[in-house]
Protein backbone atom coordinates (compact mmCIF):
# COMPACT_ATOMS: atom_id res chain seq x y z
CA UNK A 1 0.00 0.00 0.00
CA UNK A 2 1.73 3.38 -0.90
CA UNK A 3 0.91 6.37 1.21
CA UNK A 4 0.01 9.63 -0.13
CA UNK A 5 2.79 11.90 -0.98
CA UNK A 6 1.84 15.18 1.51
CA UNK A 7 2.58 13.31 4.64
CA UNK A 8 4.10 15.65 6.87
CA UNK A 9 0.61 17.49 8.05
CA UNK A 10 -0.40 18.86 11.10
CA UNK A 11 -2.42 16.73 14.15
CA UNK A 12 -6.56 16.70 14.25
CA UNK A 13 -6.07 19.08 16.86
CA UNK A 14 -4.53 21.76 14.71
CA UNK A 15 -7.16 21.10 12.31
CA UNK A 16 -9.98 21.50 15.29
CA UNK A 17 -8.37 25.10 16.11
CA UNK A 18 -8.38 25.89 12.33
CA UNK A 19 -12.16 24.94 12.08
CA UNK A 20 -12.62 26.65 14.68
CA UNK A 21 -10.77 30.49 13.77
CA UNK A 22 -12.48 30.09 10.42
CA UNK A 23 -15.81 29.99 11.77
CA UNK A 24 -14.77 33.01 13.83
CA UNK A 25 -14.17 34.79 10.66
CA UNK A 26 -17.01 33.78 9.39
CA UNK A 27 -19.17 35.31 12.70
CA UNK A 28 -17.22 38.48 11.90
CA UNK A 29 -18.29 38.61 8.57
CA UNK A 30 -21.78 38.26 10.13
CA UNK A 31 -20.91 40.78 12.79
CA UNK A 32 -19.94 43.38 10.47
CA UNK A 33 -22.84 43.35 8.06
CA UNK A 34 -24.63 44.55 11.11
CA UNK A 35 -22.83 47.83 11.72
CA UNK A 36 -24.11 49.96 9.40
CA UNK A 37 -20.68 50.48 7.55
CA UNK A 38 -20.55 52.15 4.37
CA UNK A 39 -21.06 49.88 1.24
CA UNK A 40 -17.72 50.28 0.05
CA UNK A 41 -16.10 49.36 3.28
CA UNK A 42 -18.29 46.41 4.18
CA UNK A 43 -16.87 44.86 1.06
CA UNK A 44 -13.36 45.75 1.65
CA UNK A 45 -13.82 43.99 4.82
CA UNK A 46 -15.71 40.98 3.41
CA UNK A 47 -13.22 40.52 0.61
CA UNK A 48 -10.67 40.73 2.98
CA UNK A 49 -12.12 37.98 5.44
CA UNK A 50 -13.06 35.66 2.60
CA UNK A 51 -9.49 36.06 1.26
CA UNK A 52 -8.05 35.14 4.66
CA UNK A 53 -10.64 31.89 4.93
CA UNK A 54 -9.42 31.00 1.11
CA UNK A 55 -5.97 30.86 2.64
CA UNK A 56 -6.03 29.21 6.20
CA UNK A 57 -8.20 26.47 3.98
CA UNK A 58 -5.74 26.28 1.01
CA UNK A 59 -2.64 25.97 3.17
CA UNK A 60 -3.81 23.52 5.58
CA UNK A 61 -7.21 21.75 4.66
CA UNK A 62 -5.82 21.48 0.90
CA UNK A 63 -2.48 20.84 2.57
CA UNK A 64 -0.84 23.56 -0.15
CA UNK A 65 1.49 24.22 2.99
CA UNK A 66 2.99 21.06 2.32
CA UNK A 67 3.57 20.63 -0.84
CA UNK A 68 6.47 21.70 -2.83
CA UNK A 69 6.14 25.72 -3.70
CA UNK A 70 6.50 24.44 -7.35
CA UNK A 71 2.38 23.90 -6.96
CA UNK A 72 2.09 27.08 -5.23
CA UNK A 73 3.70 29.41 -8.24
CA UNK A 74 1.95 27.08 -10.47
CA UNK A 75 -1.68 27.93 -10.10
CA UNK A 76 -2.03 30.95 -7.04
CA UNK A 77 -0.48 33.47 -9.43
CA UNK A 78 -2.44 32.42 -13.11
CA UNK A 79 -5.52 33.00 -11.17
CA UNK A 80 -4.22 36.37 -9.32
CA UNK A 81 -3.37 37.45 -12.75
CA UNK A 82 -7.05 36.27 -14.37
CA UNK A 83 -8.53 38.38 -11.42
CA UNK A 84 -6.37 41.34 -12.00
CA UNK A 85 -7.65 41.48 -15.52
CA UNK A 86 -10.45 41.06 -14.64
CA UNK A 87 -10.92 44.55 -12.29
CA UNK A 88 -11.36 46.24 -16.25
CA UNK A 89 -14.71 45.86 -16.20
CA UNK A 90 -15.43 48.48 -13.48
CA UNK A 91 -15.47 51.52 -15.32
CA UNK A 92 -18.08 49.71 -17.92
CA UNK A 93 -20.26 49.16 -15.08
CA UNK A 94 -19.79 52.83 -13.76
CA UNK A 95 -20.72 53.78 -17.61
CA UNK A 96 -23.86 51.39 -17.67
CA UNK A 97 -25.43 53.59 -14.69
CA UNK A 98 -24.69 56.70 -16.15
CA UNK A 99 -26.05 55.48 -19.58
CA UNK A 100 -29.45 54.73 -17.61
CA UNK A 101 -29.43 57.69 -15.86
CA UNK A 102 -29.98 59.15 -19.82
CA UNK A 103 -32.55 57.31 -20.78
CA UNK A 104 -35.67 58.82 -21.85
CA UNK B 1 11.55 -2.04 -10.55
CA UNK B 2 10.37 -0.66 -7.11
CA UNK B 3 6.82 0.75 -7.93
CA UNK B 4 6.22 4.32 -6.38
CA UNK B 5 2.72 6.64 -6.61
CA UNK B 6 4.36 8.54 -9.37
CA UNK B 7 5.35 5.64 -11.41
CA UNK B 8 2.99 2.88 -10.70
CA UNK B 9 1.09 1.97 -13.95
CA UNK B 10 2.80 4.44 -16.33
CA UNK B 11 5.34 2.83 -18.28
CA UNK B 12 8.84 3.30 -18.92
CA UNK B 13 8.62 6.78 -19.79
CA UNK B 14 7.43 8.08 -16.18
CA UNK B 15 10.32 5.54 -14.45
CA UNK B 16 13.14 7.93 -15.80
CA UNK B 17 11.38 11.28 -15.11
CA UNK B 18 9.52 11.55 -11.78
CA UNK B 19 6.97 14.40 -11.22
CA UNK B 20 8.68 17.98 -10.44
CA UNK B 21 5.19 18.40 -8.31
CA UNK B 22 6.36 15.54 -6.19
CA UNK B 23 2.88 14.19 -6.42
CA UNK B 24 0.84 11.46 -8.29
CA UNK B 25 -0.54 12.86 -11.84
CA UNK B 26 -3.99 12.42 -10.31
CA UNK B 27 -3.35 15.13 -7.51
CA UNK B 28 -1.73 16.91 -9.92
CA UNK B 29 -5.06 16.73 -12.43
CA UNK B 30 -7.22 17.79 -9.56
CA UNK B 31 -4.98 20.65 -8.47
CA UNK B 32 -5.22 21.97 -12.41
CA UNK B 33 -8.99 21.39 -12.31
CA UNK B 34 -8.87 23.39 -9.32
CA UNK B 35 -7.59 26.10 -10.30
CA UNK B 36 -9.81 26.27 -13.32
CA UNK B 37 -12.63 25.81 -11.30
CA UNK B 38 -11.46 28.60 -9.08
CA UNK B 39 -11.29 30.74 -11.97
CA UNK B 40 -14.73 30.27 -13.57
CA UNK B 41 -15.89 31.00 -10.12
CA UNK B 42 -13.90 34.27 -9.81
CA UNK B 43 -14.97 35.04 -12.64
CA UNK B 44 -18.83 34.49 -12.30
CA UNK B 45 -18.52 36.50 -9.03
CA UNK B 46 -16.87 39.12 -11.02
CA UNK B 47 -20.25 39.16 -13.29
CA UNK B 48 -22.13 39.82 -10.42
CA UNK B 49 -19.68 42.39 -9.51
CA UNK B 50 -20.32 44.01 -12.63
CA UNK B 51 -24.03 43.69 -12.80
CA UNK B 52 -24.65 45.11 -9.03
CA UNK B 53 -22.32 48.40 -9.56
CA UNK B 54 -24.26 49.01 -12.96
CA UNK B 55 -27.22 48.72 -11.45
CA UNK B 56 -28.78 51.16 -8.94
CA UNK B 57 -31.40 50.08 -7.58
CA UNK B 58 -29.89 46.73 -6.88
CA UNK B 59 -32.13 45.13 -3.90
CA UNK B 60 -31.17 43.66 -0.34
CA UNK B 61 -34.15 41.77 0.55
CA UNK B 62 -32.52 38.91 3.05
CA UNK B 63 -33.77 39.25 6.61
CA UNK B 64 -31.70 38.55 9.74
CA UNK B 65 -34.35 35.14 10.58
CA UNK B 66 -34.54 33.17 8.76
CA UNK B 67 -32.45 33.89 5.43
CA UNK B 68 -28.59 34.85 7.00
CA UNK B 69 -29.05 32.70 9.89
CA UNK B 70 -29.48 29.37 7.82
CA UNK B 71 -26.71 31.04 5.74
CA UNK B 72 -24.52 30.60 9.02
CA UNK B 73 -26.04 27.44 9.61
CA UNK B 74 -25.08 26.24 6.18
CA UNK B 75 -21.73 27.47 6.62
CA UNK B 76 -21.21 25.50 9.86
CA UNK B 77 -22.26 22.33 8.11
CA UNK B 78 -19.89 22.69 5.48
CA UNK B 79 -16.85 23.93 7.85
CA UNK B 80 -17.65 20.87 9.54
CA UNK B 81 -17.71 18.46 6.36
CA UNK B 82 -14.30 19.51 6.07
CA UNK B 83 -13.45 18.45 9.15
CA UNK B 84 -14.81 15.11 8.67
CA UNK B 85 -13.02 14.17 5.53
CA UNK B 86 -9.86 15.31 7.16
CA UNK B 87 -10.76 12.92 9.06
CA UNK B 88 -11.27 10.52 6.16
CA UNK B 89 -7.83 11.23 4.75
CA UNK B 90 -6.00 10.50 8.21
CA UNK B 91 -7.92 7.09 8.84
CA UNK B 92 -6.93 6.56 5.07
CA UNK B 93 -3.35 7.07 6.16
CA UNK B 94 -3.50 4.60 8.23
CA UNK B 95 -5.23 2.42 5.96
CA UNK B 96 -7.99 2.10 8.40
CA UNK B 97 -10.79 1.42 5.99
CA UNK B 98 -13.69 0.70 8.18
CA UNK B 99 -12.97 4.99 10.11
CA UNK B 100 -12.66 5.93 6.69
CA UNK B 101 -16.13 4.96 5.35
CA UNK B 102 -17.53 6.21 8.43
CA UNK B 103 -16.05 9.80 8.55
CA UNK B 104 -16.50 9.65 5.12
CA UNK B 105 -20.52 8.96 5.42
CA UNK B 106 -20.13 11.35 7.72
CA UNK B 107 -18.94 13.99 5.41
CA UNK B 108 -21.54 12.82 2.76
CA UNK B 109 -24.37 13.68 5.32
CA UNK B 110 -23.56 16.61 5.94
CA UNK B 111 -22.86 17.78 2.31
CA UNK B 112 -26.67 16.21 1.93
CA UNK B 113 -27.66 18.52 4.46
CA UNK B 114 -26.18 21.60 3.13
CA UNK B 115 -28.17 20.70 -0.19
CA UNK B 116 -31.17 20.29 1.57
CA UNK B 117 -30.78 23.58 3.26
CA UNK B 118 -30.09 25.38 0.31
CA UNK B 119 -32.67 23.61 -1.53
CA UNK B 120 -35.46 24.39 1.87
CA UNK B 121 -33.95 28.04 1.08
CA UNK B 122 -34.22 28.47 -2.75
CA UNK B 123 -38.11 27.24 -2.73
CA UNK B 124 -38.64 29.64 -0.24
CA UNK B 125 -37.55 32.48 -2.61
CA UNK B 126 -39.92 30.83 -5.40
CA UNK B 127 -42.43 31.13 -3.15
CA UNK B 128 -42.64 34.66 -2.41
CA UNK B 129 -42.33 35.21 -6.49
CA UNK B 130 -37.94 35.35 -6.45
CA UNK B 131 -36.86 33.49 -9.98
CA UNK B 132 -34.00 33.54 -12.45
CA UNK B 133 -36.14 35.96 -14.28
CA UNK B 134 -38.54 37.98 -11.58
CA UNK B 135 -38.34 40.29 -8.84
CA UNK B 136 -41.41 40.34 -6.61
CA UNK B 137 -40.23 43.84 -5.18
CA UNK B 138 -40.33 45.31 -9.24
CA UNK B 139 -36.86 45.86 -9.28
CA UNK B 140 -34.12 44.31 -11.43
CA UNK B 141 -34.64 41.07 -12.12
CA UNK B 142 -30.71 40.89 -12.43
CA UNK B 143 -30.59 40.07 -8.43
CA UNK B 144 -32.52 37.13 -9.13
CA UNK B 145 -30.24 35.70 -11.94
CA UNK B 146 -26.94 36.11 -10.66
CA UNK B 147 -28.15 35.26 -7.36
CA UNK B 148 -29.87 31.98 -8.58
CA UNK B 149 -26.99 31.11 -11.30
CA UNK B 150 -24.06 31.67 -8.56
CA UNK B 151 -25.40 29.60 -5.72
CA UNK B 152 -26.85 26.74 -8.14
CA UNK B 153 -23.68 26.40 -9.89
CA UNK B 154 -22.04 25.85 -6.51
CA UNK B 155 -24.53 23.42 -5.38
CA UNK B 156 -23.99 21.34 -8.42
CA UNK B 157 -20.45 21.19 -7.39
CA UNK B 158 -21.78 19.99 -3.81
CA UNK B 159 -23.95 17.55 -4.96
CA UNK B 160 -21.59 16.15 -7.60
CA UNK B 161 -19.31 15.84 -4.67
CA UNK B 162 -21.52 14.19 -2.73
CA UNK B 163 -21.64 11.43 -5.23
CA UNK B 164 -18.28 11.26 -5.82
CA UNK B 165 -17.58 11.06 -2.24
CA UNK B 166 -20.28 8.30 -2.25
CA UNK B 167 -18.58 6.25 -4.77
CA UNK B 168 -15.02 6.75 -3.60
CA UNK B 169 -16.17 5.56 0.04
CA UNK B 170 -18.04 2.41 -1.07
CA UNK B 171 -14.83 1.25 -3.32
CA UNK B 172 -12.18 2.38 -0.96
CA UNK B 173 -14.55 -0.03 1.68
CA UNK B 174 -14.08 -2.87 -0.76
CA UNK B 175 -10.41 -2.72 -1.23
CA UNK B 176 -10.72 -1.41 -4.83
CA UNK B 177 -8.77 2.23 -4.00
CA UNK B 178 -6.00 3.48 -2.07
CA UNK B 179 -5.31 6.62 0.82
CA UNK B 180 -4.26 8.80 -2.51
CA UNK B 181 -7.88 8.36 -4.10
CA UNK B 182 -9.39 9.70 -0.38
CA UNK B 183 -6.90 12.82 -0.38
CA UNK B 184 -7.65 13.89 -3.63
CA UNK B 185 -11.37 13.53 -3.48
CA UNK B 186 -10.87 15.56 -0.27
CA UNK B 187 -9.01 18.64 -2.28
CA UNK B 188 -11.87 18.78 -4.02
CA UNK B 189 -14.08 18.73 -1.49
CA UNK B 190 -12.14 21.48 0.55
CA UNK B 191 -12.33 23.50 -2.39
CA UNK B 192 -15.89 23.79 -2.64
CA UNK B 193 -15.94 24.77 0.90
CA UNK B 194 -13.59 27.25 -0.16
CA UNK B 195 -15.80 29.16 -2.61
CA UNK B 196 -18.37 28.77 -0.43
CA UNK B 197 -16.29 31.02 2.04
CA UNK B 198 -16.99 33.69 -0.90
CA UNK B 199 -20.26 33.32 -2.16
CA UNK B 200 -21.55 33.80 1.59
CA UNK B 201 -20.42 37.23 1.99
CA UNK B 202 -20.70 38.14 -1.27
CA UNK B 203 -24.25 36.87 -2.45
CA UNK B 204 -25.99 36.70 1.94
CA UNK B 205 -24.52 39.28 3.69
CA UNK B 206 -23.48 42.03 0.78
CA UNK B 207 -27.61 41.37 -0.13
CA UNK B 208 -28.90 41.25 3.70
CA UNK B 209 -31.37 44.32 4.51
Amino acid sequence: MTAPESTREMGMKGYVMIWGALLLIVALEVFLTYQHLAPGVLLFALLALAVVEAAIGLMYFMHMRYERSLLFWSTIPYLLLCFLLLNHMWRDAARIISLKGQAP
Amino acid sequence: MAESPMTMHAGHAAALEPSPYGMSSRKLVMWLFITADAATFGAILFGYGFLRAGTADWPRPFEFSPTIVNGMVMTFVLLTSSLTMLQAVAASNRDDRPATARWMGITIVLGALFAVLHLREWFKMFGEGWSLSANPTGGPVAFGASFFSITGLHLLHVVTGVVALTVIAIMFRRGRLNAGHIETTGLYWHFVDLVWMFVFPLMYLLNAH
